[in-house]
């Protein structure tokens, strides 16, 4: 028998005030991990996100630029129209290297979800769409045959959740028009894989808006010529020109400072649970005053008592860690979807990133917190003197 | 070779709290040898228990000279006296005081760890077989009788192979046949190993079945018979 088995032993007589204490750290633990986490792949998933978008500028018409570039993000319609002659207008400007339009379009589909309803993002494109994005590849079919084709290429989740292939029709709800699905993109990990996509002038055809774009996205030769580019632009009244990297620092801005506000909760919460361990190592330390007398009476040296209650203070908080972490990491999929609720915009991909690193950091934090926690209660024990308790027992 | 394990020099023990001050000894002089086995008698309040927790390094003395095994423990830090408890002094109470949470081995198993003695795993086991308890050894001390759990705690306090053995009225909460028996397992262990014990009792009919009796009374030592046997 050891120290160790003994102070085990002391903590599993009282199981379930030791299980609710270890409770208490597993949730702080949790909260911490999966905050951490989701910080990091937040930061990740967005900056691929953007990356993945492939241009760098878009031109919409003026209006909340945030509010745009998160529909942009979305792939969502509801963008205010801008004029093709502005397309044409600036496509020879000398720092563009890519320019495509675009028409975003949104339909209430009563039969989506399997009967449950949905909106469906229609997406307007010419080829130089793909050009521009360079991680959008076919997964099977191909490019539409004419300009102005009844077709559809289908996003890699549109696709999967239709469970449609190449050759099936589909229509628009509401309108009267089918096509014939020609290719299915691959799978990109951005919000465009669930939308279908229809040639340019077809989508203007159908949407009634004929010679609208709801954006223009555009790469540039060069990034740092953007505010040269913007000067150039500024005359023309109707639209404003987004840089996405702006528009991702102003996004990771918004969700830093929420991140504040949910870290300090986490501190309480870890703050709240050191208290509870102090508390109920110190009660336990209080009710055992005749223990640790008969302990030190019969040898336990000050040093021996103080590592025995010092020992328990660390099995709770190494209990607490790792129920915490694994806690953290199979919840995290409960957290990303709530995450994803309340976010004004959610990217693709996972959002919680818990590495070995951060697991390895917050269980190190959390036997650094048992380590000082322990200190208070474990000194108190080791004072006790054995006469007094023998006394006592007289 | 040094003949006594303890030697006491006009020890005087004062405990004072802030109303009132009571002189629990009154320098008294008690020289015990190797091998003997005493008993402290005497009323309530005599001193028996603080002479013993002072023989025991439970306590400090107020004034006068002590020494243990060749030790002044009034020079020592608190971290040699619970060296020297451990070693070298085995302690029985009346109340028994076993740990509830242990069983009758684990109870035993106890000094060992405190002395860091992880080796010696044999030794909790035989002294539990030798006080007469190897069918109770996964018992826990409420599943013991009163007679059993002082047998634990005698088994207990040899655990480190201590000189001495205390007891501080260890009969007073068993009935009249397991006093007996306890009192023949001190005779035994006397005899058999040479282990040096000192016993406080109220009881003088068990009392005298010690190699020596010392009468304390008021703090002061009023009598001390050796009996010839």
């Amino acid at each position: 028998m050891k120290f160790f088995i003994l102070a085990y032993k002391n903590l599993k007589r009282r199981k379930s005030r030791s299980f609710l204490t270890i409770g208490g750290v597993a949730v702080a633990v949790a909260v911490l991990v999966a905050l951490l986490g989701f910080n990091a792949g937040y930061q990740e998933a967005l900056t691929s996100d953007v990356d993945k978008m492939g241009y760098q500028v878009v031109v919409t018409a003026k209006g909340c630029p945030y509010e745009a570039a998160t529909m942009i993000l979305n792939g969502e319609a509801g963008l205010r129209f801008i004029d093709e002659d502005i397309y044409n207008q600036i496509i020879s400007d000398p720092d563009i290297d890519k320019i495509t339009p675009l028409l975003a379009q949104l339909a209430y589909d009563p039969g989506k979800q399997g009967g449950k309803g949905g909106f469906t993002n229609y997406l307007g494109i010419e080829k130089s769409y793909i050009e521009l994005k360079p991680n959008v590849k076919f997964k099977s079919g191909g490019w539409f045959s004419a300009e102005n084709a009844n077709e559809a290429i289908l996003g890699y989740e549109a696709a999967e959740s239709e469970q449609k292939s190449v050759g099936d029709k589909i229509s628009i709800p509401d309108k009267d028009i089918t096509l014939t699905i020609v290719g299915i993109f691959e799978r990109t990990a951005t919000q465009e894989d669930g939308a279908v996509f229809l040639p340019l002038k077809t989508a203007q055809r159908v949407f009634d808006v004929e010679g609208k774009l709801t954006g223009i996205g555009i790469k540039l030769k060069q990034i740092e010529k953007i505010s040269e580019f913007e000067e150039r632009l500024y005359p023309i009244a109707s639209i404003q020109v987004i840089s996405m990297s702006q528009v991702k620092g102003t996004i990771l801005n918004l969700v830093n400072s929420a991140k504040i506000l949910i870290m300090s909760v986490a501190f309480i919460a870890i703050f709240v649970a050191i208290i509870g361990v102090i508390n109920t190592i110190l009660m336990s330390v209080f009710e055992r005053t005749q223990e640790i007398g008969i302990m030190k009476a019969i040898g336990a040296s000050r040093s021996d008592i103080f590592k025995l209650i010092w020992m328990e203070t660390l099995i709770i908080c190494t209990l607490g860690g790792i129920f915490g972490s694994v806690i953290a990491i199979f919840g995290g999929n409960l957290t990303e979807l709530l995450v994803r609720k309340v976010m004004p915009y959610a990217p693709g991909g996972r959002l919680l990133l818990i590495t070995p690193d951060l697991l390895v950091y917050s269980f190190l934090g959390v036997i650094i917190v048992g380590i000082i926690s322990g200190l208070y209660p474990a000194f108190k024990a080791a004072s006790m003197r054995p006469i007094e308790v023998i006394r006592s027992g007289e | 070779m040094r003949e006594h394990i303890v030697k006491a020099d006009k020890l005087k023990k004062v405990y004072s709290s802030a109303s009132q001050k009571i002189i629990a000894l009154k320098e008294i002089d008690i020289e015990i040898k190797k091998g003997e086995f005493v008993t402290i008698m005497g009323p309530s309040g005599a001193g028996k228990t603080t002479f013993l927790n002072l023989i025991g390094c439970l306590d400090r003395p107020t004034s006068g000279k002590l020494d243990i095994l060749g030790c002044d423990p009034t020079k020592f830090n608190e971290e040699k006296l619970s060296r020297i408890r451990v070693e070298e002094i085995g302690f029985v109470f009346e109340d028994f005081f076993l740990i509830s949470f242990l069983n009758a081995l684990e109870n035993v198993q106890l000094p060992l760890v405190f002395a860091r003695n992880y080796k010696n795993n044999n030794r909790p086991r035989d002294l539990l077989k030798r006080v007469g308890l190897s069918h109770r050894l996964t018992h826990f001390p409420n599943e013991l009788s009163g007679g059993e759990l002082q047998r634990v705690a005698v088994a207990r306090a040899l655990a480190n192979n201590p000189e001495i053995l205390l007891a501080d009225e260890p009969t007073g909460n068993l009935d009249t046949k397991n006093a007996q028996e306890l009192f023949s397992l001190f005779r035994n262990l006397n005899r058999e190993e040479g282990l040096t014990i000192v016993v406080a009792t109220h009881n003088v009919r068990l009392g005298y079945s010690a190699d020596r009796v010392i009468h304390l009374n008021d703090g002061k030592m009023e009598k001390d018979e050796r009996l010839v046997k």
